[in-house]
Order: C-alpha cells, then sequence, then structure tokens
C-alpha cells in the first residue's frame, strides 16, 4: 500500500505531462499547414503594403517570415548538391548567407503590390520520407490560378519549407541544376559573384 | 502588380509558373521528362548535346534581341489590348481541334467531349474564337498535343535540343510539333496569318522572359530545368514531382552522409547520422559565424 501511495506523485506527473503532450501534439500536426498559412499572410500583407514599403520596406518586412518558415541552410546546401562537400567552411557560410539574401531579396522584388489576390488551401499530403506536401491555390483575380505546392521537413520541433512548387516547376530543382552547372562550369567564386548581381538587380527594380 | 502587354497581370508570384509560357509561346513544341532527374549527375544524359544546345540557344537569343523582340514591341505598340486579346482567343481556340484529337488519342473521352464543346461554342457564339465565351461557361481551357499523346504511349522523352529558332524541345518533342502543327488549321491559311501568330505569341511571352532574365543565374539551364518540368507536369496532367520528393530524399541521405563526415569533414568515416534533425545542429556554427549576414539580422533559422 505504502508503494501505491508512493507512485501517486509519478503517476500524476505522468498524467499531467501527459494531458500537456495533447495539445503539444495536436500543434505539431497542424504546424505544417499553420507554418505555410502564416507565410502566405505575410506575403499578403507586405503586398497590400508593398507601394508605401519599397523594395528595402518589403525586404525588412520579409526577412524574418521568410527565415522562420523556411529551412535556408538545407536548402542552400541542396541546392550546391555533393558540391557542398568541396566547399570550405568560410565558402558555406559565404554561401548560406548570400543565398539567404537572395531568397528575401527574390519575395521582396516579385511580392511588390497588390490586386486582390489570396492564397486558398487545398489539402495536406505527407511524402514518403517524412516530409508533408500543403497544397494551396493563388487565387489572382482575372488570371489563371496557380498552383503552390510547399513541401515542408520537420526540423527540431517544427516544420520548415524546404521547396516550392510552382504549376509542377520545382523550385529546389531549378536552382539545383543551375548552381551545380555554374559550380561545375565556372567555380565558386562566379557562383557568388552571379548571385549577388542578382540581388543587387532586385534591389534596382 | 506589374502590367504587361494586353492587359495580362504578370504577377511576381505566378513568374515562375509563368514559364510555362516560355515553351508554349516561343513557339517551342515540347517534350517530357523526369525533372528530379536533372540535377549534375545526370544533366549529361538529359542534356548530351549541351555545347551544341547552348551555342543555339545562344544564336536564338540573338535573334530574339534583334528581330523577334523589337518586332513584338512594335506589335504591341500598335495593337490595342483588347484586340490582342481577341488575337490570342483566336488562335488558342484553333489549338481546340488538336486539342481534342489528343484528347482521344490519349482515351480521355469526357474531357474530349468537353473541348469539343469549347471549340464549338467559342467558334460559334464567340465569334470564330475572338471571345472565350467557354471560360465563362465553365467550360475550362486544357493542353494537350502530340507530345504528351507519346509520353501517354510510353515514347521515351529522349535528349533535350535546342532548336533554332524554334527553341527547346526533345527528341520525342520534334515528331510532335510536326503532328500538332500539321493539326492546326493556322498552317494552311498562308504566312501572313501564321507571322500573326508567331509575333502574338512572342508578345505574350514577354513577361516571361523578362522574369527568366531576372531570375536566372544561368538561362540556358533556368530555361532547360522548367521546361523539361512543366512538360513532365503536362504529360502527367499535374501528378508529377509534387508527391516525389526522391530529391529531397536522396539530400537527406546525403546531408546526412554530410554530416556525419562533416561538422564539417572532421569526422569523416563515422557512421551516418540517423536523422535529419539530429544532423542539423552541426550546422549551426556555419551559419552563426556570419555575424553581418542576413540571418543574423534576425532569429537565425536553427535555433528555432
Amino acid at each position: 500500500m505504502q508503494q501505491f501511495y508512493k507512485r501517486i506523485p509519478s503517476a500524476l506527473l505522468i498524467c499531467l505531462l501527459s494531458f500537456q503532450s495533447w495539445p503539444l501534439m495536436a500543434s505539431e500536426a497542424e504546424s505544417a499547414r499553420v507554418i505555410v498559412e502564416s507565410f502566405q499572410m505575410a506575403l499578403i500583407d507586405t503586398m497590400k503594403q508593398g507601394k508605401e514599403l519599397g523594395y528595402e520596406g518589403r525586404f525588412n518586412k520579409l526577412a524574418e517570415p521568410v527565415k522562420v518558415s523556411h529551412d535556408l541552410i538545407k536548402i542552400a546546401r541542396i541546392v550546391v548538391g555533393r558540391e557542398w562537400e568541396n566547399l570550405t567552411a568560410e565558402q558555406q557560410t559565404q554561401l548560406v548567407d548570400v543565398f539567404s539574401k537572395l531568397s528575401i531579396s527574390s519575395y521582396a522584388h516579385n511580392f511588390k503590390d497588390f490586386d486582390g489576390e489570396s492564397f486558398v488551401f487545398d489539402s495536406e499530403e505527407e511524402t514518403a520520407r517524412g516530409g508533408v506536401i500543403i497544397h494551396t491555390t493563388l487565387i489572382i483575380p482575372n488570371d489563371k490560378n496557380v498552383k503552390f505546392d510547399y513541401m515542408l521537413k520537420k526540423k527540431g520541433n517544427s516544420w520548415k519549407i524546404i521547396n516550392i512548387i510552382a504549376n509542377g516547376v520545382s523550385d529546389l530543382a531549378l536552382k539545383r541544376s543551375e548552381y551545380t552547372s555554374i559550380l561545375k562550369r565556372e567555380g565558386f567564386d562566379p557562383l557568388i559573384t552571379k548571385i549577388n548581381e542578382k540581388i543587387d538587380n532586385y534591389s534596382k527594380q | 502588380m506589374k502590367k504587361f502587354g494586353h492587359g495580362i497581370n504578370q504577377r511576381a508570384a505566378i513568374q515562375l509558373a509563368a514559364l510555362l509560357f516560355v515553351g508554349a509561346s516561343l513557339f517551342i513544341q515540347g517534350c517530357a521528362s523526369t525533372p528530379t532527374e536533372g540535377q549534375a549527375d545526370s544533366s549529361a544524359q538529359i542534356d548530351p548535346y549541351e555545347d551544341f544546345n547552348r551555342s543555339m540557344y545562344d544564336f536564338n537569343s540573338q535573334v530574339d534581341k534583334y528581330v523577334a523582340a523589337p518586332v513584338s514591341d512594335g506589335y504591341k505598340y500598335i495593337t490595342p489590348g483588347i484586340v490582342q486579346t481577341g488575337i490570342t482567343n483566336f488562335f488558342d481556340n484553333l489549338k481546340g481541334i488538336n486539342t481534342v484529337i489528343n484528347d482521344l488519342l490519349q482515351a480521355k473521352f469526357e474531357q474530349g467531349a468537353q473541348d469539343t464543346g469549347r471549340f464549338l461554342l467559342n467558334t460559334t457564339v464567340g465569334v470564330g474564337g475572338l471571345f472565350d465565351v467557354a471560360k465563362a461557361a465553365g467550360l475550362e481551357h486544357n493542353e494537350e498535343d502530340f507530345e504528351q499523346t507519346l509520353a501517354v504511349w510510353g515514347v521515351p522523352q529522349g535528349a533535350y535540343l535546342v532548336l533554332p529558332l524554334m527553341g527547346p524541345s526533345t527528341t520525342r518533342g520534334i515528331p510532335g510539333a510536326v503532328f500538332d502543327t500539321a493539326a492546326n488549321p493556322a498552317t494552311y491559311v498562308g504566312y501572313p496569318v501564321q507571322l500573326l501568330s508567331v509575333i502574338n505569341s512572342r508578345a505574350n511571352a514577354d513577361g516571361a522572359l523578362k522574369f527568366v532574365d531576372e531570375a536566372s543565374l544561368d538561362s540556358y539551364v533556368f530555361t532547360r530545368e522548367s521546361f523539361l518540368q512543366w512538360r513532365q507536369f503536362m504529360a502527367t496532367d499535374g501528378a508529377s514531382g509534387v508527391a516525389d520528393d526522391d530529391l529531397l530524399g536522396e539530400d537527406d541521405d546525403f546531408m546526412d552522409e554530410d554530416l556525419s563526415g562533416g561538422e564539417a569533414k572532421s569526422n569523416a568515416g563515422k557512421e551516418k547520422s540517423s536523422s535529419v534533425e539530429s544532423a542539423q545542429p552541426g550546422l549551426t556554427p556555419v551559419i552563426s559565424g556570419s555575424s553581418d549576414s542576413a540571418l543574423s539580422q534576425g532569429k537565425p533559422a536553427e535555433s528555432k
């Protein structure tokens, strides 16, 4: 009987932890969708203020949402393929840095104003390798809708976007082909130079 | 957002997708492929004639810059938006016959019936196709062509090719283009109409071409990959690519492998990490070292 009483605190603790874990599990289950929808809301919000903000304003406003929702380090590694192994630590740092700037800059440049667009969630799908795909559609008034599929992978306790597929065109595959080709044909420094040129062009337009 | 030409909103958000129109509008006839194969290791398989293709790509770019683009700009300048839309609708409607034929060849009978109705409605009520009244009636435009039919029939894609003046294609795309051309009534009505079709297509592709120019680091590779992915997407009616995370899976393996050898490289030869998550902390020193980086301006991703 004494042993029974001794076990009460630990039993309570287990119950407590169990109850606490329920909402955690529930939030985890929907977090991939939440990550995507939060990011899309940030995009739409930025577009609505796009003209007033200007490029710099949009860049600053989108920097955090992009960094929080995307696994930029992993994406940067994937787009250079196995060449990553041949880069020095400094080069890896440089690549992740300019790639992150390019990603934010690209959003800031392209999502510059608002004309009634909206994102709609379509469905969620688990992939064979433990990822999740969030299928969404960008509704554009007076134009064709565009399918946006976000592929996410778990990183720690949260989901991160690692690929965006727009009407079947995979951004990750596209970039990977480009980056590996440039690395192979021209080398690392020209790749960084080209990325910086793009960032520069985006900021001017 | 930016407005191009005849009022088509060329939104940034859709501009990646608008690459699709590079294919359609740059007189490209196409092919399908496995996009995830288009990576460095297998690019030689997909594009065995890369040097030749790059030469052709450069040639086409020069022709576009000095001939097609100025003509297209002039065309857009003198043609009212509503007329351009009508011309686009007209030529799209003519392709409807080819769409129906390929619907049937791919055994898509229900879609074939819809596309037949679409063609008849636009040809009659839509005044010879100038107005897309079928869309308002809920009949969406389907894109089918003979190259897609060949893909459905199991004909291999073959090699990527850049044809003089015609642009991106593949070995399978060539017979596809020949068939599509033969099945298009515009082919038989004389040069002025064909020329108008080509100029109008180029004008519609303007936004997409600008996007390629803006977004690509290597416009040749960018065009090749987006073209091949788009054709795969079309051939599989949108079923390809999305659920296929082989690229990522492969990279997970690569990353695990890399990180085990990684933190960076000092632990080469150790066992693979069992998961990406466990591997991620190894990346932290890489990014945290970039004090003046964009990432360091806010919360670093890996701090989550």
